[in-house]
């Protein structure tokens, strides 16, 4: 299919959720309530994604309490000295002291994750988490001389929980890079830890990298120069950038680099709570299609919807899909 | 029965509150009233603000329902009519409040048996209503704020001292050459920062939400151009300061101050409220957004935790009647038209008031005169009505009542201010901030819950207008939920004042 439409991965937290999560994070809740609670919340999550003509779902993440600490959690070496929290979104304050174990996994990992997702569709899903750049960010590390390398031992971790992922039948797994716009001088860094994350992992990858959407700002400013040429050496199949709240300006990219492979269009501001019309979905589409052709451009929001009111998401949503079935329809009628 | 005595600071020091004083006469007058005694609770206060809205001694009865609400009932009434065939709501426990201030000057017996007799007969004698019962944020008492800064210059002409006379000191906070040629260096350097990696934009805005006036835009715009000169990459071409304010009368007077700047100056009448529907073309770009001494003026609520349950503390607007009836005989009019004629005055302003009723008013001087004499005369009237939930709640419009709960669960029963004017308009700046800047506020800070177990914190009559302490931690607790590190420290320019500073920047 042209122009298939999905999500970048988190979907949109309701305050009764994250009320409860924090309820958790100060023992009010029992664990177990709270993954019932979650695996409600996804079901509803998936149910809103087809309604809404996805042909690409996810769980939205909604099992996690923010894209970091959720992994760091289940990282056998990463210290968390305090793990009840005021605010379930708030940081861990995380910590390395001593190298990160060569192999092995801390109970429960992604693919059981994954599972349950895939029990509850026939549709294809995205599966992502975050990359070891960004996690690398947020750890305090005295265990390593050089920052590279816990890098690469995170990425080396992650690695085992892609194949466990692609063992359970994942199909396209999509490592996410939100601190990498603050840092470009560390662009070949973290292209080569994605590589080290899907190395051997036989699975359609995709790599998204956006200018921050924590409490849905950005982090950073500037433009996707950083990436190239580094990215060209990224082992993956699609790359998923933010166009709609930065505007298509960007795209010269894919005309000034030889980028042949797929592009995961932002065509969605996450950032607002306007919804987009249906009519300037297409038109950002089209913008899309004058640097990448039709059969690699898949159309996406600009980052996850976590920060969005649950009506908004859906209207969003929406019409992300309608405007894709505009310029399907334009394209078929050549 | 339960006495809870707030102003402890002042039971400590040479001259300490006579408490016992107060209590004693209280019990005996207790004593021969049919109250319950077991539902009772004695708040005892210090009403710091000589002007203020409460009386002596206050009877605030706690509702055992959310009341019924037909606002339809009131539209071209009496405004201070109830709603008609309004059933009295049923009370759970009463509060009386006593300002210990003034307590020492008062028959105490007396005084509280009128206010129990004036709470278990509302509608009998000895007040004027000026509005149903609502929110204290929508009390008429804030049509009289906004009347103060829309109609300021009328003010300032009877009363022949300007606004910025009846601060304390007799001056705003906001004009100190040193913080600014900080802030300003460090401006400087996040600057050359961006335009290392290309990523500074082509305008660089900087922003002042209520400008006294014009001193800190003068001195922050001349330091400017100092140290930019210094500097040598000439950013103050690029530079726009925006000047807002919801008084076109004081922005006016601070524009002379900075005419010299040209068109690196704008000014912009705004809702200080809802400041994103004049700024909202600033989103992610201003660079540093200046405010002073505005949040402590924007209409609040106050919430109230009382075992364990949320209330909404809601408020109704009066006049005792011995002081409507002598504005009522100043004007020559019946003391039934009073409450009329004061709705005229908040809806139309003096200037107006006094073209459409040239009999009452010959000139706008007179008008102001009537306002002034009900201001001075105005009291609130409070209770407290239960809430459904917190999401129920709107604080502000993008944020629920659920933002008050860490807040409310860790301070006990406490009552605390919701600042929703100051939360919506923080709320509707953090946004306007690039990724790379700051906003810096000086007022009226409290710095935690718990200090309200300790202390009054407004509302105060400042002059015509009204004053609050803002909820610090509140703000704090937004910011972080959108991702800003919010601390409250000490004013430099005045280490000893009350008033404090917050700064607000994305969190790393």
């Amino acid at each position: 299919m042209l122009l298939p439409t999905t999500v970048v991965g988190s979907y949109s937290v309701p305050e009764w959720l994250e009320r409860l999560k924090t309820d958790f994070y100060q023992r009010r809740i029992s664990a177990q309530h709270l993954k019932e609670i979650h695996e409600v919340a996804i079901k509803a999550a998936l149910k809103d994604q087809e309604l809404a003509g996805l042909d690409i779902v996810s769980d939205g993440e909604l099992r996690r309490d923010n894209d970091i600490d959720y992994l760091l959690a289940r990282i056998p070496g990463v210290d968390i000295p305090h793990r009840a929290k005021t605010d379930y979104y708030d940081y861990y304050d995380a910590q390395v002291t001593r190298p990160l174990p060569a192999a092995g996994n801390a109970g429960p990992g992604l693919a059981e994750d994954f599972a349950f997702t895939r029990a509850q569709t026939t549709k294809p899903i995205k599966f992502s988490f975050t990359g070891p750049f960004s996690l690398s960010r947020r750890i305090r590390d005295s265990a390593y001389a050089d920052p590279a390398e816990l890098v690469g031992a995170l990425a080396r971790w992650l690695n085992g929980q892609a194949a466990e992922l692609a063992a359970a039948g994942a199909e396209l797994l999509q490592i996410d890079e939100p601190f990498l716009a603050g840092y470009p001088e560390a662009a070949e860094l973290a292209i080569a830890a994605v590589n080290t994350v899907t190395e051997g992992v036989e699975t359609s990858w995709a790599l998204h990298v956006c200018y921050g959407n924590r409490y849905a700002r950005p982090l950073w400013e500037g433009h996707y120069d950083f990436l190239f040429p580094a990215v060209l050496s990224a082992r993956v199949d699609q790359l998923v950038l933010e166009f709609a709240r930065k505007g298509p300006e960007d795209l010269r990219l894919f005309g000034q680099y030889p980028w042949e492979r797929d592009v995961g269009l932002g065509v969605i501001d996450v950032k607002s709570g306007e919804v987009e019309s249906e009519a300037a979905v297409a038109d950002r589409i089209r913008r899309g299609l004058e640097f990448v052709p039709a059969d690699r451009l898949t159309i996406n929001p600009d980052c996850g919807l976590r920060h969005l009111p649950t009506d908004v998401a859906r209207a969003k949503l929406r019409a992300l899909v309608a405007g894709a079935q505009i310029v399907r329809a334009e394209l078929s009628a050549g | 029965m339960q006495i809870d005595v707030r102003p402890v600071a002042r039971l400590r020091g040479p001259n300490p509150l006579d408490v016992p004083a107060v209590l004693g006469p209280l019990f005996e007058a207790l004593g021969v009233t049919s109250v319950d005694l077991t539902r009772l609770k004695v708040v005892c206060d210090w009403i710091q603000y000589r002007s203020n809205f409460a009386e002596p001694v206050r009877c605030r009865p706690v509702l055992a329902d959310r009341p019924a609400r037909d606002d339809s009932e009131h539209a071209g009434t009496d405004p201070g009519a109830e709603p008609r065939d309004a059933p009295a709501p049923a009370v759970s426990s009463l509060e009386l409040a006593l300002d210990l201030r003034r307590c020492a000057d008062l028959d105490l017996a007396t005084s509280v048996k009128q206010a129990l007799t004036e709470h278990s007969e509302p509608g009998g004698p000895g007040r004027t209503y000026l509005e149903p019962w609502g929110p204290a944020s929508k009390s008429c008492i804030w049509r009289f704020n906004t009347l103060y800064w829309q109609a300021l210059a009328s003010w300032e002409q009877v009363t022949g001292r300007e606004y910025e006379q009846a601060l304390p000191g007799g001056r705003s906070d906001a004009r100190n050459a040193d913080t600014a040629r900080e802030l300003i260096g460090e401006l400087l350097a996040v600057w050359d920062s961006l335009e290392a990696r290309s990523a500074l934009p082509d305008q660089l805005y900087v922003v002042e939400l209520g400008v006294g006036n014009g001193s800190q835009a003068k001195t922050w715009l001349d330091t400017f151009v100092q140290l930019d000169r210094i500097h040598g990459r000439d950013y103050y071409r690029r530079l726009h300061y925006l000047m807002g304010d919801y008084s076109g009368h004081v922005l006016e007077r601070a524009w002379q101050q900075v005419a010299h700047h040209g068109e690196h100056v704008s000014a912009l009448v705004l809702d200080a409220s809802r400041p994103q529907r004049t700024l909202g073309f600033l989103k992610d770009k201003a660079f540093c957004v200046y405010i002073s001494n505005m949040y402590d003026n924007l209409p609040t609520d106050e919430i109230a935790s009382i075992g364990g349950r949320p209330y909404l503390v809601e408020a109704r607007a009066y006049l005792r009647d011995d002081d409507a009836a002598r504005i009522a005989r100043k004007l020559r009019i019946p003391k039934a038209r009073l409450v009329t004629i004061v709705d005229r005055l908040l809806r139309l302003g003096p200037e107006l008031l006094a073209e459409t009723a040239p009999d009452q008013f010959p000139d706008a001087g007179k008008a102001v005169s009537l306002w002034r004499d009900v201001w001075a005369a105005l009291y609130l009237q409070e209770r407290y009505a239960p809430l459904d939930g917190l999401d129920a709640y709107q604080v502000a419009p993008t944020l629920t009542g659920e933002i008050l709960r860490p807040l409310l669960e860790n301070a006990g029963d406490v009552r605390m201010h919701v600042s929703n004017g100051a939360l919506s308009s923080f709320t509707q700046t953090l946004p306007l901030l690039h990724p790379f800047g700051r906003l810096i506020c000086h007022d009226l800070f409290m710095t935690s819950p718990v200090a309200y177990h300790a202390g009054f914190y407004g509302p105060g009559k400042y002059d015509g207008s009204i004053l609050n302490w803002v909820n610090g931690p509140l703000l704090k607790l937004a910011g972080n939920r959108r991702g800003f590190d919010v601390a409250i420290t000490p004013f430099s320019g005045r280490p000893d004042a009350n008033v404090r500073t917050l700064v607000a920047q994305v969190r790393d």
